[in-house]
């Protein structure tokens, strides 16, 4: 199953799930019409049960159905609206601390390394990575989109797993991120606390009667035992409900684990290290109840039943490594990470890349299209590795990430340059302006590749700016990409991507809509895509035409197009175009992707400029390009 | 039908107070989290003021007295980082700790109008790299503080204000959070007068 199918099959679940729940409200409002009932006709013994329904106004029925169905909506949306803080707000509430990114701890370091590698190998900006104090072995993902992402690992898998085993924990989670699968948790989470919400109204009007001397008591002792038993029976299927999904996505993403890393001995170790542990993956905290199905591991020991979230350990395992002798593995605290040697991950990751030839074939044009939310972690080792021991640091260090940004934004051109540097010497925050002078010589040499990686990997220093300098930021970023007058195709990718992945923490998480399913309404919005794409790297008009002819067949429209050489990059259109095509389907927006690509390699070789608007593009759409193994030209 | 409304407002009010509960909470443990970035840049300076001192003896044998209160100041301001960061919510640590700061930058200034008098002292290369990683650092303290101040600023403006404040005692949280201000302009300015 490639992504997009994946994410198609994740939006039909959420499709499954609402109308599962709706019907469960439904049977909840009937089981309290009928509690009221049968409370009606004990009050009035001397009249038979179907009597005392016939003498009850109708509006009754009505009335109560319209409370409960209140207390629920109600519920569901106060608990949504705490949520829409995103995969941040989860952590919170599980207690996670965030790990800093110039942290020294070698191995929270190791951790985030780990997490950064798998990020930039699936083409993802690197999420905030938050530590949980339990020492059971344990992991998720928590956020709307890939944009307010974030990764949540407990002290014990830190300290019990190995380098390869945390790869496997992690990659297992990214592709929680990567389909869709934590929107479909946190839906389930809120119509899960509408309904659990009836259960705690009955539960408090049980405690409340108690000091209660009314004539009513009576009355609202039988309203919260009924609440209570409506409550907690909703609980009780939805739950059901909730672990079915998760099992199904469990398994899925044990497999994608596997294919992420290339390996399956990380993960199925990781498995059987749980087994062997005394605690195995359980939290104590009493609000993961709620998030449950986010996890890597079960949250409480139960065996298989209708009620875990998690399929049973021995199975996980067996279908990672069919090999395995039944034997769980003991668990024994893993010796502390060297920061500074170099992981033989590193080294292998190496040699593995070194085949690659620049010529791009015709060959390999699906392969890169197949590899679109899958990951490319050898190349994403080589890209880090390749990467200036400056840059780096600069990238993770909040206060200098953002000398890395302006840095990567000063023209080429002297003049220009000189405009910039000025203003960034009279506005950039305090003792910014020399680590800018500082990197600019070494931020000039590197390619648009590298700076792209360079980008995803300063996003999470980015997030821990507080709102007040998130805003001077961004203010300042803005006055240097119109210093010169225009907006080039760099300057829009990286504006592009700061602004989804920032706006989406400091604001309101994005989210896509996803319904429109035919390309001919979007055909002019396609028409700019790919003739931008088409004018980017080409040089030769006959060659241009070309590129955007065979782009434009690729998609499944019956319209014919030519293309228009555009006198120059439009950006805001370009962004009003995008903003449509966001809510293509996703299987839709894999057809738009292949003429992207399609397009940029029509003439046999990858301009710089087309790597960076197609991996602006797939930022945008939430179609997260790998790198590619061809070096852009 | 009564029972319906008040069923309705009970739970509309209770969410209200859950969500309140919950945000208090957040902004707190971010306002924590905030701390413990301003943690990591004062250890730093912590680090490298000894190697600093421990370089400048080498020429300033007669500025024992100097040397010394740098170095004690520098005990002092480490001691209140350890208490405050055992507690960034109490704000009697951190207001100890910001006079602890102060001192230490009054000192550290003394110091530098010293060493003035050293020219060879100010042309050693390890010297050299140790006032510029100084300077650095202390530009990250400073932008770490101020992220630090916006998130109590933050919390404490939900703090009091309106539905908040009514609950904000009974969930725990009695009173705002303390700013961490240090006094170091003032220091510097002070700084040359005590040295003539």
């Amino acid at each position: 199953m490639n992504f997009f199918q994946a994410q198609d099959q994740a939006k039909s679940k959420t499709k499954q799930l609402t109308f599962l729940f709706v019907a469960a409200l439904l049977s909840l409002l009937i089981m309290a019409n009928l509690l009221v009932a049968i409370m009606l006709s004990f009050e009035n013994p001397e009249t038979n049960f179907a009597q005392t329904i016939a003498r009850t106004p109708p509006e009754t029925w009505f009335f109560i159905s319209l409370g409960v169905g209140g207390v629920v909506a109600v519920a569901s949306i106060f608990k949504y609206l705490s949520l829409r803080g995103g995969g941040k707000a989860v952590a919170e509430s599980l207690g996670g601390i965030l790990i800093h990114q110039n942290t020294r701890n070698p191995q929270e370091r190791q951790l985030l390394n780990v997490v950064e590698e798998m990020a930039i190998a699936a083409g993802l900006s690197v999420p905030p990575v938050y530590l949980i104090r339990e020492n059971s072995i344990n992991a998720f993902a928590a956020g709307f989109s890939t944009n307010d992402a974030v990764i949540g690992i407990n002290q014990g898998t830190l300290d019990l797993l190995n380098r390869e085993e945390l790869q496997g924990v992690v990659a297992h989670e990214f592709s929680h991120i990567l389909n869709g699968d934590m929107r479909i948790n946190l839906r389930l989470m809120a119509l899960l606390h509408g309904i659990l919400f009836l259960g705690i109204i009955g539960g408090s009007f049980l405690r409340g009667s108690m000091f209660s001397r009314s004539k009513e008591r009576g009355g609202i002792i039988a309203l919260g035992i009924g609440l209570l038993i409506i409550g907690y029976g909703g609980t009780f299927f939805g739950n059901i409900i909730k672990a079915a999904v998760s099992r199904q996505r469990e398994f899925l993403a044990d497999a994608a684990a596997v294919q992420f890393t290339r390996s399956n001995t990380g993960i199925a170790n990781a498995l059987k290290k749980i087994g062997g542990h005394s605690v195995g993956s359980q939290i104590k905290n009493a609000q993961a109840e709620q998030s449950s199905h986010m996890f890597f591991g079960a949250i409480k020991p139960f065996a298989a039943n209708l009620m875990s979230t998690h399929p049973p350990l021995e199975k996980r395992i067996q279908a990672l490594d069919p090999n395995w002798s039944g034997k769980f593995a003991a668990t024994e605290s893993q010796p502390k990470p060297s920061s500074s040697a170099p992981s033989s991950a590193l080294a292998s990751g190496f040699s593995g890349s070194t085949g690659t030839s620049t010529q791009q074939t015709k060959a390999s044009q699906s392969e890169l299209l197949a590899s679109v939310g899958n990951a490319n972690l050898a190349q994403a080792q080589a890209l880090i590795h390749n990467s200036d021991e400056g840059l780096l640091s600069a990238a993770h260090d909040t206060f200098e990430a953002r000398a890395l940004i302006y840095a990567m934004l000063v023209a080429t051109d002297p003049e220009i340059a000189k405009q910039q540097l000025a203003l960034i010497d009279a506005n950039a925050e305090a003792g910014v302006p020399p680590h800018v002078h500082q990197l600019l010589p070494t931020v000039l040499k590197i390619d648009q590749e590298q700076k792209l990686t360079l980008l995803e990997m300063a996003v999470p220093s980015l997030k821990e700016l507080s709102a007040s300098q998130y805003k001077r930021f961004t203010g300042i970023t803005n006055q240097l990409i119109v210093a010169d007058q225009q907006v080039d195709i760099f300057e829009w990718v990286l504006h592009r991507i700061l602004t989804k992945e920032l706006y989406g923490h400091f604001v309101a998480p994005s989210r896509s809509g996803g319904n429109i399913s035919s390309l001919k309404r979007l055909a002019p919005e396609l028409h700019l895509l790919l003739s931008v794409i088409a004018a980017a790297g080409i040089a030769d008009s006959q060659a241009q035409t070309s590129a955007f002819d065979e782009g434009w067949d690729l998609l499944p429209i019956n319209k014919t197009k030519t293309f228009t050489k555009l006198e120059y990059f439009d950006y805001e259109a370009f962004n009003h175009a995008l903003g449509k095509l966001r809510d293509l389907k996703p299987q839709l927006k894999a057809s738009l992707m292949n003429a992207c690509i399609h397009t940029a390699l029509a003439d046999g070789t990858l301009a710089q400029n087309q790597f960076a608007l197609i991996k602006g593009v797939g930022a945008t759409l939430d179609c997260p390009l790998p790198p590619l193994g061809v070096n852009p030209q | 039908m009564e029972m319906i409304i008040l069923l309705v407002i009970v739970a509309v009010l209770a969410f209200w107070l859950v969500a309140i509960y919950n945000k208090l909470v957040a902004l707190k443990n971010r306002q924590e989290n905030g701390f413990s970035q301003i943690e990591v840049q004062l250890k730093r300076r912590y680090d490298l003021i000894p190697n600093l001192v421990e370089t400048a003896k080498a020429y300033m044998a007669h500025e024992r007295e100097t040397l010394e209160s740098v170095i004690n100041a520098r005990n002092d301001a480490s001691a209140g980082l350890a208490a405050a960061a055992g507690d960034p919510s109490n704000g009697a640590a951190i207001q100890q700790l910001a006079g602890a700061e102060g001192i230490l930058g009054s000192a550290m200034s003394r110091l530098n109008v010293v060493m003035e008098a050293y020219p060879d002292l100010k042309a050693n290369q390890n010297m050299m790299q140790l006032t510029e990683e100084l300077t650095s650092t202390e530009n990250k303290v400073a932008f770490s503080r101020q992220a630090f101040n916006d998130q109590v600023t933050e919390y404490n403006t939900y703090r009091s204000s309106f539905p908040p404040v009514m609950v904000a005692a009974t969930f725990g949280h009695p009173s705002d959070a303390q700013l961490l201000e240090f006094e170091d302009s003032a220091a510097i300015q002070a700084a040359p007068k005590i040295s003539f």
